[in-house]
C-alpha cells in the first residue's frame, strides 16, 4: 500500500498487537485449561495451568487401557469412550451427508425455480428454525418411539434415529447455499440447456461443481453441529454402547463424583474428528471458482 | 440447417397486461443470415430467447423445419446460442467447454475430438484448448463460445450481441470472422445487435423491431435487405433508425399530390418537389419530408443570394462537428423536427451563425404521411451524392 500513513503509526500498531494478544489469550485460556486438566493426576477442575504432577491417567482410560496407579491398584476404564467417539463420527458423517443433499436440492429450488409461496416458505423456514430444537424434544421422542415400532433401526436408542433427527436443522444451510447459487450467473445453466443438458444435468455438471466451496462449508458446519449436539441425542439414546461422545462424556459428571480429568480427555477427543474433517475439506474452500465464465 | 418460421409470436411477462413483443410474423429461410435490430429494450433478446426455448411463447406458433416447437424445452431444439456474456463454464477447459454438449449426447470419443479440433482450427483456438476461461481475453472467450455452438452442428445459430463486449478493433475482426464462418458453414443464423454496421455488413436480411407503442398492432417495423432498409424505409421509425447520423425530418403539407412527382410546402413556406407517389393522399394533408445528412447538398457560397434554385432552403449554422475527413453541420430551420444535419467531406470551413443555402435533391427525399408511413419512391436513388 502506497497510502500515506500517519507518523505515530508504529505505536498504534503495537497497541493493536497487544490488544489482539490479550483477546487471543482470553479465548485460548479455557482450551488450555481443559488440556491441562486432562493431564493432571486426579480429578480436579482447578489447579495451575502447567500440571504439578502430570500423568497420562485420563488418556489411558479414554483410550480404554487400564491404568496402574502409583500405589499399585489398577483403575479399569469406566466407559467405552472410543466406541462413543466412533458413534459420534458415524452419526455426524451420515447426517451431514444427508443435510448436504437435502439443502443443496432445496436451495436449488429456491434459487432457480419460480413457484407459489416461494418467499413465504423461505421466511417461514427461517422463523421455524429460530425455535430451539429443545422445545420439540417431546415430539421427537414420541415420533421416533412410534417409528421404532415399524422400523427398529430408526427407533429410540438407535443411531439411525439421531442421524435422521439431525437432518431437521437445514433451513440455515438452505439459505446459505441459495445465496451462493444466486451469485452464479443463470446464463451458465441456460448455455448448458442449449448444449442439450436437462435441468438435472445442468445442475449436476455446471452448478454443483461451481458451488463446491459452499458445499464444503455447509458440510463442516453440519458436522460440527452434530458432533457437539447434546439435547436430542440425550433423550434418544440410552444404552451405554449407543451413546455419542457428547452424551457419553456427561456420564463422568455424576453428582457424587465429578471426574473432571476423564471428562476433559473425552472433550478433547471429540474435537479430533472435527479437525480432521476441516483439514480434509479445506482444499475445497477456494475462491474464484466461478470467475471467467461471464462478462457484463 | 433449417428454416425458422414465426407465426404471430407475442410475449407478455404479466399474463397479457403489457406486451413486450406483439404479433411478429417472420420466415427465415434455410441458410439465411438474419439480423434483429432495434433500440435497447425493444425485445430483441426476448425474441431470440423464445426461439431457443429459454423463454416461453405467450401466443403464436414457432416452427423449425416445419416442426412446431412451442413446447419443446431448449435441449430438444437443437439450436446453438452465443450469449452476450459468453456464458462459458468456468470450471472446464476450452476443450471441455466445447465438448460438453457432445458428451451429454454420448457422442463417440473420436467424433468429439475431431469436431473440437476442427472448430478450434477454424477459430484459431488450438493453442488455448487446455486453458480455463479465466485465463483468456474477451475475444478469445467469445470465440470459445462460438466454437461451443459450432461443434454441436445446430440447426440454427443464435447470436445475442456477441461482439458488444469487445473493443472496436476486435469487433471489426470478429465481424469478418463471423461472416466467413457463415459463408463456410451456411447454417441458418439469427443475429441480435443494436449496432447497425454489424447488421448491415453481416446480414442477408434485417428485421427492425421497435419498442411496442401503446395501441400499436405489432412492433415488427420492417424486414428487408440492408440496402432496401436504407433506401426504402417503410416508415418514420425505420427511416430514423437506419443510418447514422439520423435522417433529417421536416414538417410540410402536401400541395400537389402526384403519381410520380409531388409538390409539398414546408411549414416555413418553401416549396419542394419530391419523387414520391402521393396520389392516394389529399391535397393539404400533413406530410413529413425526410432526407439523409449525406444526401443534402450545400450550395456554393457565391450562389447563395442568386435566384432561387429548385428545392433550396436557407438555414443557419448552429453547431459544427469536425471529424477531419468529414464534418457534420447542424442547421437551424423553422420546419425541422429535431435538427437538420448536413454531412460534408473535408473539414467544414463554415462558421457558426453563417447562413447556408442547401439543396434537397428531389430524388433523394423520402416522404411520409402524418401517420409515419412512407410514400413509395418513384425514382431510383442516385448513389454518388457527397460533395466537399
Ligand atoms: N423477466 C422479465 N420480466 C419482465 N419484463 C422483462 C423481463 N425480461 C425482459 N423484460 C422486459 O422486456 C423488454 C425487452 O427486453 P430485452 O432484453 O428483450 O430487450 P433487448 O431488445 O434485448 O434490449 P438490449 O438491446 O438492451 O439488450 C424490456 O423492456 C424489459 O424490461
Ligand atoms: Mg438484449
Amino acid at each position: 500500500m502506497a497510502m500515506v500513513q500517519p507518523r505515530n503509526l508504529k505505536y498504534r500498531v503495537w497497541y493493536a498487537r497487544i490488544a489482539l494478544w490479550l483477546f487471543l489469550a482470553l479465548i485460548l485460556f479455557p482450551f488450555l485449561m481443559i488440556i491441562s486438566v486432562s493431564f493432571r493426576s486426579g480429578n480436579f477442575a482447578t489447579g495451575s495451568l502447567i500440571p504439578e504432577n502430570p500423568s497420562l491417567e485420563h488418556w489411558y482410560l479414554a483410550f480404554g487401557i487400564p491404568w496402574e496407579n502409583p500405589d499399585g491398584s489398577v483403575t479399569e476404564p469406566f466407559f467405552p469412550v472410543l466406541l462413543w467417539l466412533w458413534n459420534s463420527i458415524k452419526v455426524a458423517f451420515f447426517s451431514s451427508i444427508l443435510v448436504l443433499m437435502l439443502s443443496t436440492t432445496g436451495a436449488y429450488a429456491f434459487a432457480r425455480l419460480r413457484f407459489k409461496f416461494r418467499e413465504h416458505m423461505l421466511t417461514a423456514m427461517m422463523i421455524l428454525q429460530m425455535f430451539p430444537a429443545v422445545l420439540a424434544l417431546v415430539a421427537i421422542y414420541t415420533l421416533f418411539d412410534k417409528i421404532g415400532d415399524y422400523i427398529p433401526w430408526l427407533g429410540i436408542n438407535s443411531l439411525g434415529s439421531v442421524t435422521i433427527a439431525y437432518i431437521g436443522g437445514i433451513a440455515l444451510h438452505i439459505w446459505l447455499i441459495k445465496g451462493y447459487f444466486e451469485t452464479i450467473d443463470n446464463s451458465l445453466e441456460e448455455a448448458a440447456a442449449i448444449d442439450g443438458a436437462t435441468p438435472w444435468q445442468a445442475f449436476r455438471y455446471v452448478l454443483l461443481p461451481l458451488s463446491v466451496p459452499i458445499l464444503a462449508v455447509v458440510f463442516i458446519l453440519a458436522f460440527i453441529a452434530s458432533i457437539g449436539e447434546y439435547p436430542v441425542a440425550s433423550i434418544l439414546l440410552h444404552s451405554m454402547d449407543k451413546l455419542t461422545l457428547a452424551v457419553g462424556s456427561q456420564q463422568y459428571l455424576n453428582p457424587q463424583n465429578y471426574l473432571w480429568g476423564d471428562f476433559a480427555a473425552a472433550a478433547i477427543l471429540s474435537g479430533l474428528p472435527i479437525t480432521i474433517i476441516f483439514l480434509a475439506c479445506q482444499r475445497w474452500i477456494v475462491g474464484g471458482l466461478t470467475s471467467g465464465g461471464v462478462k457484463g | 440447417m433449417a428454416e425458422v418460421k414465426l407465426n404471430g409470436i407475442s410475449k407478455s411477462y404479466d399474463q397479457g397486461k403489457t406486451w413486450i413483443i406483439k404479433d411478429v410474423n417472420l420466415e427465415i429461410h434455410n441458410g439465411e443470415f438474419v439480423a434483429f435490430i432495434g433500440p435497447s429494450g425493444c425485445g430483441k433478446s426476448t425474441l431470440l430467447r423464445m426461439i431457443c426455448g429459454l423463454e416461453d411463447i405467450t401466443t403464436g406458433e414457432m416452427h423449425i423445419d416445419g416442426e412446431l416447437i412451442n413446447d419443446h424445452p431448449p435441449h430438444e431444439r437443437q439450436v446453438g446460442m452465443v450469449f452476450q456474456s459468453y456464458a462459458l463454464y468456468p470450471h472446464m477447459t476450452v476443450a471441455e467447454n466445447m465438448a460438453f454438449g457432445l458428451k451429454l449426447a454420448r457422442a463417440d470419443k473420436s467424433i468429439i475430438k475431431q469436431r473440437v479440433d476442427e472448430a478450434a482450427r477454424m477459430l484459431q483456438l488450438e493453442p488455448l484448448l487446455e486453458r480455463k476461461p479465466k485465463a483468456m481475453s474477451g475475444g478469445q472467450r467469445q470465440r470459445v463460445a462460438i466454437g461451443r455452438s459450432i461443434v454441436q452442428e445446430p440447426r440454427v445459430f443464435l447470436f445475442d450481441e456477441p461482439l458488444s463486449n469487445l473493443d472496436v478493433a476486435l469487433r471489426v475482426q470478429m465481424r469478418q470472422e463471423l461472416s466467413q464462418l457463415h459463408r463456410r458453414l451456411k447454417t441458418t443464423s439469427i443475429y441480435v445487435t443494436h449496432d447497425q454496421v454489424e447488421a448491415m455488413t453481416l446480414a442477408n436480411r434485417i428485421v427492425v423491431l421497435s419498442p411496442l407503442q401503446p395501441g400499436a398492432k405489432t412492433n415488427l417495423e420492417q424486414v428487408g435487405g440492408p440496402l432496401e432498409l436504407y433506401h426504402h424505409p417503410a416508415n418514420l421509425f425505420v427511416a430514423g433508425f437506419i443510418g447514422s447520423p439520423k435522417m433529417n425530418f421536416l414538417n410540410a403539407e402536401l400541395q400537389q399530390p402526384g403519381e410520380e412527382w409531388s409538390t409539398i410546402k414546408l411549414t416555413s413556406g418553401e416549396t419542394l418537389k419530391v419523387a414520391a407517389n402521393t396520389s392516394s393522399s389529399a391535397c393539404g394533408s400533413q406530410v413529413i419530408i425526410g432526407i439523409r445528412p449525406e444526401h443534402v447538398l450545400l450550395l456554393p457560397d457565391k450562389k447563395q443570394d442568386q435566384t432561387e434554385k429548385d428545392n433550396t432552403v436557407i438555414a443557419t449554422v448552429s453547431t459544427l462537428e469536425r471529424l477531419g475527413s468529414e464534418s457534420f453541420i447542424y442547421l437551424d430551420h423553422d420546419s425541422v423536427r429535431e435538427y437538420l444535419i448536413v454531412r460534408v467531406t473535408g473539414s467544414g470551413l463554415q462558421n457558426e451563425n453563417d447562413k447556408l443555402g442547401i439543396h434537397l435533391p428531389p430524388k433523394q427525399c423520402h416522404l411520409f404521411s402524418a401517420e409515419g408511413l412512407a410514400f413509395s419512391r418513384t425514382h431510383k436513388p442516385e448513389l454518388n451524392t457527397c460533395q466537399s
